[in-house]
């Protein structure tokens, strides 16, 4: 527990991932951009991602402490900066990971040879999603014991964990109805590769004066753990190679499977603003393989024991009353194993921007006429959220995006969210012949010291695309 | 002309990107240091019992043994990380008859390791009377603690008046441990 506790302590001030792509959600020069808003604006023919190469996403935070605050080479001592880790921390402080790898994409428009208004996307990626709040309470047990805390419930509610390895598999429509609405939706398949869930512990476990003794020891229990995938990984007849060749066969949809949609939608408001919103992995695995669930579940009174005249009478004797008791701690913590199916809800993400588009561009050498008008500026207000265990995680973002060349966007952005109150991203695209690039990163107010950064977000990729009106 | 502008701009953004990230000085081996010192309170031995409980047939008791094999004191973690130990006991006499309680610490080869005794005062006036003692563990007694696998509890009453069906008065007793705690390099 000691360990667990002190892992849970160490990870919290390391680094965390999130969710919110706030630089590239509405970036639609990047074909990924539509795995954020299956409904947003397309501004391509045809593309398909480099293998591998065509979105790779990290995001790096933390709410609470970070690395620096802990391991500073300042000759303050650790325990001290330890202590006011845990101190300063709540058990609403979350470590979270998040990471997508694309394996493959593509997506193509069709429709009437004149006007090609609908959008076929496809693809799969790999997704790694972990979130753990801090739990506050079993740290303060373990540093302080319970002598200072008598009448403190220490609650079990802190610990809180969920993580989850799957692959999704997609295929979304896009349709531009006509100049002011386009809408979409995706459809998703998910395997999941494992899964371990811990988010509903109840209980606690309290020290308070007793009536017999000095004190009673409350220990009120409901822990569970429910784990899909792992089982058979641990097996001892498993070696390296059946569980690579295991994992690869439920990357690809050999997993325990669930369903979900996106769906999203653009509307333009007027020639220079717009708005659009989306719903993202509204949908459910349902683990029915390779199942093994741990519970603890019980009530107990501890009072001590009553050596010399244990209930007068009955001729028990204080062995007798001591091996009760601690058959009743015994069966307290009996893990119970189970194998029973259940289901987990993907976290569900909501996105919407406010937009304003506006510095029409001029062309010097051009004399030619343009039937639309072109311009190079865009800023705007996005909102993200996305459901978590305790509380849903929220962000708002104000960016300013900018075209410098044809082939070349910038976007930048500000973002208040759970983990700071200044976070500044900037994001860019480039296109080369067909060839696309983009890399993005926030936080940069932060990166004058990493270790000191409650978030840290990357994301890049590489795409062939056949653009519209070009080439 | 347009695509050597790209490349140089983007290689401009890129270069910026890298530099802009450095770390400030920081040291990992810091956590060897890692060291927490919990204390933690457990109900030990507790009993509440009239006068006349002492009385077997009409007579009186002298003293009651009974033992309890404890396996806790000998586990491994409290062995590596168990650095004290008090026992805090409170003995509430009315009875107007002194009593001494004795435990005794045996190990898993059935030697005593330890052994200390409390006395509660006896009451002359059928009015509450309170006795303490606080048994520390530190050093050898420590060690013996760590050892110990039985605990044999006596208690006995001392000469001075006797104990008839009428007398007044109970006897209690609570007590606790404090167990000191330093985690660090063990773990």
């Amino acid at each position: 527990m000691i360990r667990l506790t002190m892992f849970f302590i160490v990870a919290s001030c390391c680094f965390s991932f999130s969710q919110n792509k706030q630089l590239l959600y509405g970036f639609s020069e990047i074909p990924q951009s539509l795995l954020l808003n299956p409904g947003g604006k397309v501004k391509n023919d045809f593309y398909f991602g480099i293998p591998l190469l065509s979105h790779i996403h990290t995001n790096v935070g933390i709410t609470g402490s970070t690395v620096y605050d802990l391991f500073a080479k300042d000759g303050v001592d650790f325990n001290t900066k330890l202590q006011n880790a845990v101190y300063g921390m709540d058990s609403r402080d979350f470590f979270s990971v998040n990471q997508q790898l694309e394996i493959f994409s593509g997506g193509f428009s069709f429709g009437s040879s004149y006007e090609k208004n609908q959008y076929l996307s496809f693809g799969l990626y790999q997704e790694l999603d972990f979130i753990t709040y801090f739990p506050k309470d079993l740290a303060v047990l373990a540093i302080e014991g319970n002598q200072n805390n008598i009448n403190r419930p220490f609650k079990m509610s802190d610990v809180s964990v969920a993580a989850e390895v799957i692959s999704v598999f997609h295929v979304g429509y896009n349709k531009k109805i006509n100049e002011k609405l386009t809408f979409g939706v995706r459809g998703k398949i998910y395997s999941s590769i494992a899964n371990i869930n811990s988010t509903k512990n109840k209980g606690h476990f309290t020290t308070v004066n007793g009536q017999n003794n000095f004190y009673d020891h409350i220990f009120n229990l409901d822990l569970e753990a429910r784990t899909s995938g792992l089982a058979s990984l641990t097996d001892d007849e498993s070696d390296s190679d059946s569980v690579v060749k295991d994992l690869t066969k439920r990357a690809f949809l050999g997993g325990n499977l669930g369903l979900g949609f996106d769906i999203g939608i653009t509307r333009q408001l007027n020639e220079q603003w717009s708005m659009d919103a989306s719903l993202l992995d509204v949908g459910f695995i349902s683990h029915t393989k390779d199942i093994e669930n741990y519970k603890i579940k019980g009530n107990y009174v501890y009072e001590g024991v009553n050596p010399i005249f244990p209930e007068i009478g009955s001729g028990q004797t204080a062995e007798d009353y001591w091996n009760e008791i601690e058959e009743n701690f015994e069966d307290i913590f009996e893990v119970d194993t189970t194998t029973a199916k259940y289901t987990t809800w993907r976290p569900i993400k909501f996105n919407a921007s406010l937009n304003y588009i506006f510095g029409e561009q001029e062309y010097e050498d051009c004399n030619c006429t343009r039937t639309e008008k072109s311009y190079l500026n865009r800023a705007g207000l996005q909102f993200f959220a996305m459901s978590r265990p305790k509380q849903p995680q929220l962000a708002l973002t104000a960016y300013y995006y900018r075209r410098l060349f044809n082939g070349l966007q910038i976007k930048t952005t500000y973002t208040i969210d759970s983990y700071s109150t200044y976070n500044i991203g900037l994001g860019v695209s480039a296109r080369l012949g067909g060839m696309n690039f983009y890399v993005m990163a926030d936080n940069f107010l932060q990166l004058k010291n990493i270790y000191n950064a409650q978030s840290v977000s990357l994301q890049l990729g590489f795409n062939y695309i056949f653009n519209k009106n070009e080439n | 002309m347009q695509k050597r502008k790209i490349m140089h701009s983007f290689l401009v953004i890129a270069l910026f990107l890298s530099l802009f990230s450095c770390t400030k000085e920081i040291d990992f081996e810091q956590a060897d240091d890692f060291e927490i010192s919990p204390v933690i309170e457990s109900s030990l031995v507790f009993f509440d019992e009239s006068a006349s409980s002492f009385l077997a047939n009409g007579t009186e008791i002298i003293s009651i043994k009974d033992s309890i094999g404890i396996e806790v004191f000998n586990n491994d973690f409290v062995i590596d990380n168990l650095i004290k130990a008090d026992f805090v006991f409170e003995a509430t006499n009315s009875i107007n008859k002194a009593f001494q309680i004795q435990v005794d610490f045996i190990n898993d080869v059935d030697q005593q390791v330890h052994s200390f005794t409390l006395q509660a005062l006896a009451s002359t006036n059928g009015s509450d009377l309170l006795s303490n003692h606080v048994e520390v563990f530190e050093g050898d007694e420590l060690e013996a603690l760590k050892n110990t696998s039985k605990l044999i509890f006596t208690l006995s009453l001392l000469p001075g008046g006797t104990i008839n069906p009428t007398t007044p008065g109970r006897i209690k007793l609570k007590s606790k441990a404090i167990f000191y705690l330093n985690i660090g390099d063990s773990i």
